[in-house]
C-alpha cells in the first residue's frame, strides 16, 4: 500500500527533480501533441459556434484531407498543386455539406444534425477508401519541403530532442490561430460569424446569409483539418486509424468549452501535456493503457468544478 | 491693450489665447470621438457668440441664463456674456420648469442659452410668467425642427450672426472686454436654501480669480492638467474648479458625451484632478464592489487580500510615513496587480489630487481611496465664500477635519461656536436681497457660515454641525448632535441615530440598526431572528452596538472640545424610523423634535437610569394599514473615557 | 415641412398561411403607403407577427403575393428582403447578446459593406476606411437613440428597455425603406414608452422611413399611426384611420369591446 502511494505521490516528482532535462523533454512532447489536439478541437468549435452543430465528422475530415493530398500526389500531381487542389476539395466539401445537409435540415433539432454528421463520417470513409484505397500512406513531407531531422538542445546538463517537424507544426498552428482570431474579431465577416453564433433569427433579419456563413466555417474547419492531417501524418502515417485522435478532441472541448477558441487552445495544451506526463511518470505504475483514458479523467475532474468549461461563456439567463 | 491685465475672465481668455494658442482648451466627446478646441479656437467661438449676442441687443449688465449639461458652447456662452459686461446665471439642468420660474424672474433674465429640446421646453413653458425672456438659444437642434416660436434661435445661427457682426466691427469685441472691471459681477449662482426661495450669490471677477489663483498655487496646477466637467454648471464647484481654474492655469476642460457616460469618459480622459461630493465617490466604490463580486475567484481573492494590505499600510505609504520593507514590497506588487488596474478602470490612474466636500465623508470610503493611493482630500466652503475656506494640504490629511484655512482666508469662531470667514472670495451680495446680505456679512466683513466648528490642537478646522442645532449640556460642554449621529452612522451596523443632551447632564441616544448589515452579521453567527424588532432586541446585537458607541466615545475623548458629550446610555428602537411615520424627512433626515415628542417616554427612561422601558407605538405598514407595535426595550450603558487635557489652543 | 405620404410602397394581396392544419392568416390583403406609419392591431394570436414574418421572408405563405417597391413575389428569403430595404425588430428581442451595442449596430451595416473577404484580410487599408465610414453612420444612430453610455456593453447585460432601443438601432443602421416593429413598447415603463414614441416619430419624420408596427397599447397606436389594420383570427376585419377603426362595430366587438 505504502509502495503504491509512494509510486503515485512521491516517486514521479523525485524523478522530475532528478532529471530536469527529461522533464523538459516530456513538457515539449506534451505541448506538441497538445497543439494538434487543439487544432482538431478548434475545427469543432468553429462549426459549433456558427451553426450549433456538433460535427462528429471533424476527425474524419482530418484523415480525408490528408488522404486526398497524398493520394493526389501518388497519382502524379506535384505536391504544391496537390495541396492547392486539396484546399479546393475542402471548399467543395463545405459547399456540399451546406447544400445537402445543413440547408435541408435547417430548424431541425440539434440531434438530427448531429446524426447527419455521423452519416457524413461514413460517407467520407467510404469515399476515401473508394478513391485512394484503404492502405496506410506516408505523408509527402519531403515534397512539401517540411523540415526533417531534429535539434539537440542542452538543458540542465542533459539534452532535449526537438523534432524540426514538431517545431514547424507549433509555428503553423500558432499562425493559423492568430489568423482565425483576426478574422473573427477584426473583420466584417468575423462580426457576421459571431452574429450567427449568437442568434440565427437576428442575423437573418439584418440580411446576413446563413448559407454563406456556414460555407465559410465549414471551409475554415476543413483547412484546419488539412493542417492537422499534414502535421499528424508527418509524425506517424496517414490512415483511417488517425480518426482515433478525433476522440482526443472531446476531453479538450469539455475542458475548454464548446464555444471558446482560447478554450480549445489552452484545453488542448493541458490535455496534451497532462497525457504525456501521465504516460511517462505514472504510466509504469498504472499500466500502459493510461494514454487512452487519462485525458478524460483530467477533463472530468475539471468538469466537476467548472461545468461551463475553462472559457465557455457563462450563460446569463434573464427573466 | 495692456498685456499684463488678467483681472477679468475675458482678459484671461485673451491671455491664454495669446500665450498658448495651440494648447487644448476644451474637449468634448461627440459621435464617439473626442473633439478638441485650442485656446485660439475657443476665443473665436466666444467672440462669435459675444458679437452675436450684442447684435441681438444684449447689453452691459444684462443677465444670460445658461441651462444644460456641461457643453463647450454653454461655457463659451457664459464667457461671451462676461465679455460684454453681462452676467451669466447658470441654472440647474434637472430643475423642473416651475423651479426655474423663480430664478428667471429674480435675475430678470432676458436672454437664455439652453442645451437641447428638454431645456428649451422648460424655458418656453415659463414665458407667460416671465415676459421679459425674449431670446432663447439652443445648442442641440434635435427635436426642435418644428418649433416655430419667435424667441428661438440656434447657437449656430447666433454665431453666424456674430461672425458677420465681427467682420463689420472688428474692434468691437476687444473694446468691450477692455471696458470690464475686476469688481464687476462675474456670475450669479443660485443656492438652494433649506427653506424659502433660492438666493442668488453674486460674485465678482476679482473674488473668483483671486480664489482660483490661490487654489492653483496650492496644488500646483499647470496647463498640463486635465479635468472632467461633470458637476452641474450651476454649482459653484464647477464654476470655480472647472471654468475659473482652467482660465487661470490654462488647462483643458473635458466635457462628457452624456451624463450617463461619465464613468466611461473618466476612464478615457484620465483627469489629473477631480472634485466630487462624497456620493460620487460612494457610487464609484459601489461599482467596484459589484464588479469584484462578478469577477472570478482568483481576482476576488487577490482583490480582498491586497485591499486588506492596503488598509493596513496604504495610507502610510501615500503620506510618506515609515512602513516595513516587506509591506512596501507587497504594496508595490499590489499596485501592479490590483490598485493600478483598478485605478485604471476607474479613470483615476493619472490623478494627482482629488477633492471632496459638501458633506461629511464616511471613513471607510475615505480610507478606501487613500489606501489605494488616491490623494483624496477634504475641503470646506460654500458658494458665498467661493468654497475655499479650508482644505487639507497634501501630507496633512485627516479625515475628521477639513484642514487649515487657505492662504488669505481668515477664520474666526464666534462665541456661539459659529464659523466666521473673511477672505477675498466672500461674495459681493445676495442678488436683490440687501437684508439677507446684511444678515450674512457683518460690519467687519466676516461672512457667517451658519456652521458650528472649532480648531483642534494642530490648527485644523473641524466642522461639527449646523450652528442652530448645536447645544450645550447642563455642565456647559458643547453638544453637536449631528456630529455624534454621523459618527455612529459611519458604522455599517447603525442606520440611524438620534442623540439628546441639550440642557441635560449627559448625552443619550436612540439607535436604529441596519437590518441588512446586522442581519448578515447574525446569519454568520447562526443567530436566528424573525424580523427587525426581534433582531434589535437580541443581547448580542446590543453588545455589538455598544462596542460601536464606545468606539465613538473613545474618539470623542481625544477631543477637548467634544469630549464632554460622550454617549452614556442608548437603546435600540423596536422599529425603523420611517418617513411614512413622519420620523424622517423625505430626504431621510431625522426630524429630531418630532422624535423627541413621539418617544418622550423612552427619552425620559434613558435619563431615569431604568434598565428597560416598555413602549407602544403606532406605525403604518407598507400596505397602508396602521397598527401598534409594542416592545420592552433594554437600556444599555456605554463606557466613557477620560477626556484628553486641552492642549495649547491653536 | 415634414413628410408627405405617397403611393403604396408595399402591397400584400390575399395572403394565406397555415402551419400543418393551423391557419395563421387567411386571405389577408393590405397596403402600406410611402412615409406613413401603419399599425396592425388585434388580439393575441390574431396573426399579426405572422404577417410581419411573411413580409420579411421568415414565413412563406401558401397563397397570395407581396409586392414591395414594384417587385411582386410569393415568398422571399430574409436575406433578399433585407437587400430590398426591409428591416425589423422582434417581439421578444433578437439581439446578438454576446456582442456590444456598437457591434450589434455595425452588424446592421453588413449589407452596406462591400470590401471583399480577401481585402479584409490582406488589403487592410480599404477595409479599414470602409469600417470607419460605417462607424460614423452608426455613431449618428447611437447619438440619436441616446445610447452612448452603453456603446461598449454586451447587450445581454442591458435592461429590457435598452435592449429594445438597441434593436431599433440595429434596424435603423440598415437605413431601411420599410421598418417593421413588432411590439416596440412591450414591457416598457411609461418613460421608456415616451422615448420610444419620440424615436419612432422622428425616424418617420426626419428620415422618411415607412413604418409598420404592431402594438398593444391603444393610446400609442392612436397617437402614432396614420392608418390601422385590425386582424382577428387570421382575417382582416377592419382597416382605416385610427378614428374610423375606433368606431368600427366589428372592431369593438372583436377587440376593443373585449379589452374594456
Amino acid at each position: 500500500m505504502t509502495h503504491l502511494l509512494y509510486g503515485i505521490f512521491i516517486d514521479p516528482f523525485v524523478q522530475m527533480a532528478a532529471a530536469p532535462d527529461l522533464l523538459v523533454q516530456t513538457l515539449w512532447e506534451g505541448l506538441v501533441s497538445g497543439v494538434l489536439y487543439a487544432l482538431i478541437a478548434l475545427g469543432f468549435v468553429l462549426i459549433f459556434k456558427a451553426s450549433g452543430v456538433f460535427n462528429f465528422a471533424q476527425g474524419i475530415m482530418v484523415v480525408f484531407s490528408a488522404l486526398t493530398l497524398v493520394g493526389l500526389n501518388e497519382h502524379g500531381v506535384p505536391a504544391y498543386l496537390a495541396l492547392a487542389l486539396t484546399i479546393v476539395v475542402m471548399l467543395v466539401l463545405a459547399i456540399a455539406v451546406e447544400r445537402v445537409i445543413l440547408r435541408p435540415l435547417v430548424n431541425q433539432p440539434d440531434i438530427i444534425l448531429f446524426m447527419a454528421t455521423f452519416g457524413l463520417t461514413y460517407f467520407l470513409i467510404g469515399l476515401g477508401e473508394l478513391i485512394f484505397g484503404g492502405d496506410p500512406k506516408i505523408m509527402i513531407s519531403d515534397q512539401l519541403r517540411l523540415p526533417s531531422g531534429s535539434y539537440r538542445i542542452p538543458v540542465f546538463g542533459g539534452y532535449v530532442q526537438m523534432q524540426k517537424i514538431d517545431i514547424a507544426a507549433t509555428i503553423i498552428a500558432s499562425l493559423m490561430v492568430a489568423t482565425l482570431a483576426v478574422l473573427f474579431n477584426r473583420t466584417r465577416i468575423g462580426r457576421a460569424l459571431r452574429a450567427v453564433a449568437d442568434s440565427h433569427k437576428a442575423a437573418l433579419s439584418v440580411g446576413i446569409s446563413l448559407e454563406q456563413i456556414w460555407v465559410i466555417v465549414w471551409f475554415a474547419a476543413g483547412i484546419v483539418a488539412l493542417a492537422t492531417g499534414i502535421m499528424w501524418g508527418a509524425r506517424s502515417n496517414v490512415s483511417f486509424a488517425l480518426e482515433i485522435i478525433a476522440l482526443k478532441a472531446l476531453p479538450v472541448l469539455i475542458l475548454g468549452g464548446f464555444t471558446s477558441i482560447p478554450g480549445a487552445i489552452i484545453g488542448g495544451i493541458i490535455i496534451g501535456v497532462g497525457e504525456k506526463f501521465g504516460e511517462f511518470y505514472w504510466g509504469p505504475l498504472l499500466g500502459s493503457g493510461i494514454e487512452s483514458w487519462l485525458a478524460y479523467v483530467i477533463a472530468l475532474v475539471f468538469l466537476l468544478f467548472r461545468p461551463q468549461g475553462l472559457f465557455g461563456e457563462r450563460i446569463i439567463e434573464r427573466l | 491693450m495692456a498685456e499684463a491685465l488678467q483681472d477679468t475672465f475675458p482678459r484671461l481668455l485673451l491671455h491664454q489665447a495669446r500665450v498658448r494658442p495651440d494648447r487644448p482648451a476644451v474637449r468634448e466627446k461627440d459621435l464617439g470621438i473626442w473633439q478638441m478646441w485650442t485656446w485660439a479656437q475657443a476665443l473665436e467661438e466666444v467672440r462669435a457668440l459675444a458679437c452675436g449676442l450684442a447684435a441681438q441687443g444684449f447689453k452691459r449688465g444684462d443677465r444670460l441664463a445658461v441651462v444644460g449639461d456641461n457643453r463647450p458652447r454653454l461655457y463659451w456662452a457664459m464667457m461671451a456674456a462676461q465679455a460684454l459686461g453681462g452676467v451669466p446665471v447658470p441654472l440647474y439642468q434637472d430643475a423642473v420648469a416651475a423651479e426655474l420660474a423663480f430664478v428667471l424672474q429674480d435675475a430678470d433674465i432676458g436672454f437664455a442659452v439652453a442645451e437641447d429640446q428638454e431645456q428649451v421646453d422648460k424655458l418656453l413653458e415659463n414665458i407667460p410668467k416671465c415676459p421679459q425672456l425674449e431670446r432663447i438659444y439652443y445648442d442641440d437642434p434635435s427635436g426642435l425642427r418644428h418649433y416655430a416660436q419667435a424667441e428661438l434661435t440656434s447657437l449656430d445661427a447666433l454665431q453666424a450672426l456674430g461672425r458677420e457682426h465681427a467682420r463689420r466691427h472688428p474692434e468691437f469685441f476687444d473694446a468691450e472686454v477692455a471696458k470690464g472691471r475686476p469688481d464687476d459681477i462675474a456670475v450669479i449662482l443660485y443656492t438652494s436654501g433649506t427653506t424659502g426661495n433660492p438666493k442668488g450669490v453674486a460674485q465678482t471677477h476679482a473674488a473668483l480669480i483671486e480664489t482660483a489663483r490661490v487654489l492653483v498655487a496650492f496644488d500646483g496646477f499647470t496647463e498640463e492638467d486635465e479635468v472632467l466637467c461633470y458637476l452641474p454648471m450651476a454649482w459653484v464647484g464647477d464654476f470655480l474648479y472647472s471654468y475659473a481654474q482652467s482660465l487661470v492655469a490654462g488647462f483643458c476642460l473635458n466635457c462628457p458625451e452624456s451624463p450617463e457616460t461619465v464613468m466611461i469618459d473618466l476612464r478615457e480622459i484620465g483627469p489629473t484632478y477631480y472634485f466630487g461630493p462624497p456620493r460620487v465617490y460612494e457610487a464609484i466604490l459601489t461599482q467596484v464592489m459589484i464588479r469584484i463580486e462578478d469577477a472570478g475567484w482568483l481576482k476576488r481573492r487577490m482583490f480582498h487580500a491586497f485591499m486588506a494590505l492596503a488598509k493596513r499600510v496604504g495610507m502610510n505609504i501615500l503620506e510618506g510615513k515609515p512602513a516595513p520593507l516587506k509591506d512596501r514590497v507587497l504594496y508595490t506588487l499590489g499596485e501592479l496587480l490590483v490598485y493600478g488596474p483598478l485605478k485604471n478602470v476607474l479613470g483615476l490612474s493619472r490623478l494627482r489630487v482629488a477633492y471632496t466636500g459638501g458633506e461629511a465623508i464616511g471613513p471607510d470610503l475615505f480610507d478606501f481611496y487613500r489606501s489605494i493611493g488616491v490623494n483624496l482630500k477634504q475641503l470646506y466652503g460654500m458658494t458665498e465664500t467661493c468654497v475655499t475656506v479650508s482644505m487639507h494640504a497634501s501630507g496633512e490629511v485627516r479625515l475628521e477635519t477639513v484642514g487649515k484655512p487657505m492662504p488669505g482666508v481668515e477664520v474666526r469662531i464666534a462665541d456661539s461656536g459659529e464659523v466666521l470667514v473673511r477672505s477675498p472670495g466672500v461674495m459681493r451680495e445676495y442678488h436683490k436681497s440687501p437684508d439677507a446680505t446684511r444678515e450674512a456679512i457683518d460690519a467687519n466683513g466676516f461672512f457667517h457660515t451658519g456652521d458650528a466648528g472649532f480648531f483642534d490642537a494642530e490648527g485644523h478646522l473641524k466642522i461639527i454641525d449646523r450652528a442652530k442645532d448645536v447645544g450645550r449640556l447642563a455642565g456647559g460642554a458643547l453638544f453637536a448632535p449631528k456630529y455624534l449621529e454621523n459618527k455612529l452612522k459611519f458604522f455599517p451596523y447603525i442606520k440611524e441615530a438620534v442623540c439628546f443632551g441639550h440642557g441635560r447632564n449627559e448625552v443619550c441616544a436612540l439607535v436604529n440598526i441596519d437590518m441588512a448589515a446586522i442581519g448578515n452579521w447574525a446569519e454568520r453567527r447562526n443567530i436566528a431572528y424573525s424580523g427587525y424588532a426581534d433582531l434589535a432586541a437580541r443581547p448580542e446585537v446590543c453588545e455589538l452596538v455598544r462596542e460601536c458607541v464606545e468606539k465613538v466615545n473613545r474618539d470623542l475623548a481625544a477631543d477637548a472640545a467634544l469630549g464632554g458629550s460622550q454617549i452614556h446610555r442608548f437603546l435600540i428602537l423596536h422599529k425603523e424610523l420611517d418617513a411614512d411615520d413622519g420620523e424622517l424627512t423625505r430626504t431621510r433626515k431625522v426630524r429630531r423634535r418630532h422624535i423627541a415628542e413621539k418617544y418622550s417616554t423612552l427619552v425620559e427612561a434613558l435619563y431615569s437610569g431604568k434598565p428597560s422601558c416598555f413602549v407602544e407605538t403606532q406605525m403604518r405598514f407598507e400596505d397602508g394599514r396602521t397598527g401598534t407595535v409594542s416592545a420592552n426595550l433594554a437600556i444599555v450603558d456605554a463606557g466613557t473615557f477620560n477626556v484628553a487635557a486641552a492642549r495649547k489652543a491653536a | 415641412m415634414g413628410r408627405t405620404v405617397g403611393g403604396p410602397i408595399l402591397e400584400v394581396e390575399g395572403i394565406s398561411l397555415s402551419f400543418g392544419g393551423v391557419v395563421a392568416l387567411q386571405a389577408v390583403s393590405f397596403d402600406v403607403r410611402e412615409h406613413e406609419i401603419r399599425a396592425i392591431i388585434g388580439p393575441n394570436g390574431a396573426g399579426k407577427s405572422s404577417l410581419l414574418n411573411v413580409i420579411n421572408g421568415f414565413y412563406h405563405p401558401q397563397e397570395g403575393s407581396v409586392s414591395f417597391m414594384g417587385t411582386k413575389r410569393r415568398s422571399v428569403d430574409p436575406h433578399e428582403a433585407a437587400l430590398q430595404g426591409i428591416a425589423r425588430t422582434f417581439q421578444n428581442i433578437a439581439l446578438f447578446r454576446g456582442m456590444t451595442t456598437l457591434d450589434n449596430l455595425m452588424t446592421g451595416r453588413a449589407l452596406k459593406m462591400k470590401s471583399s473577404f480577401v481585402q479584409q484580410v490582406i488589403y487592410w487599408g480599404a477595409a479599414r476606411r470602409e469600417e470607419l465610414e460605417h462607424r460614423a453612420r452608426v455613431e449618428e444612430i447611437i447619438d440619436f437613440l441616446e445610447i452612448q453610455h452603453i456603446r461598449r456593453t454586451p447587450v445581454g447585460r442591458l435592461p429590457y428597455g435598452l435592449q429594445k432601443r438597441v434593436e431599433l438601432g440595429r434596424a435603423l443602421a440598415m437605413e431601411p425603406e420599410l421598418l417593421l416593429l413588432d411590439e416596440p413598447m412591450a414591457g416598457m415603463n411609461v418613460e421608456e414608452k415616451q422615448d420610444m414614441c419620440r424615436f419612432i416619430l422622428e425616424v418617420n419624420d426626419q428620415l422618411g422611413t415607412t413604418i409598420v408596427l404592431i402594438e398593444h397599447d391603444m393610446s400609442v397606436v392612436m397617437d402614432l399611426s396614420d392608418r390601422v389594420a385590425v386582424l382577428n383570427y387570421g382575417r382582416k376585419i377592419a382597416d382605416g384611420t385610427p378614428d374610423e377603426v375606433r368606431h368600427d362595430r366589428a372592431v369593438i366587438d372583436a377587440y376593443l369591446g373585449v379589452a374594456q
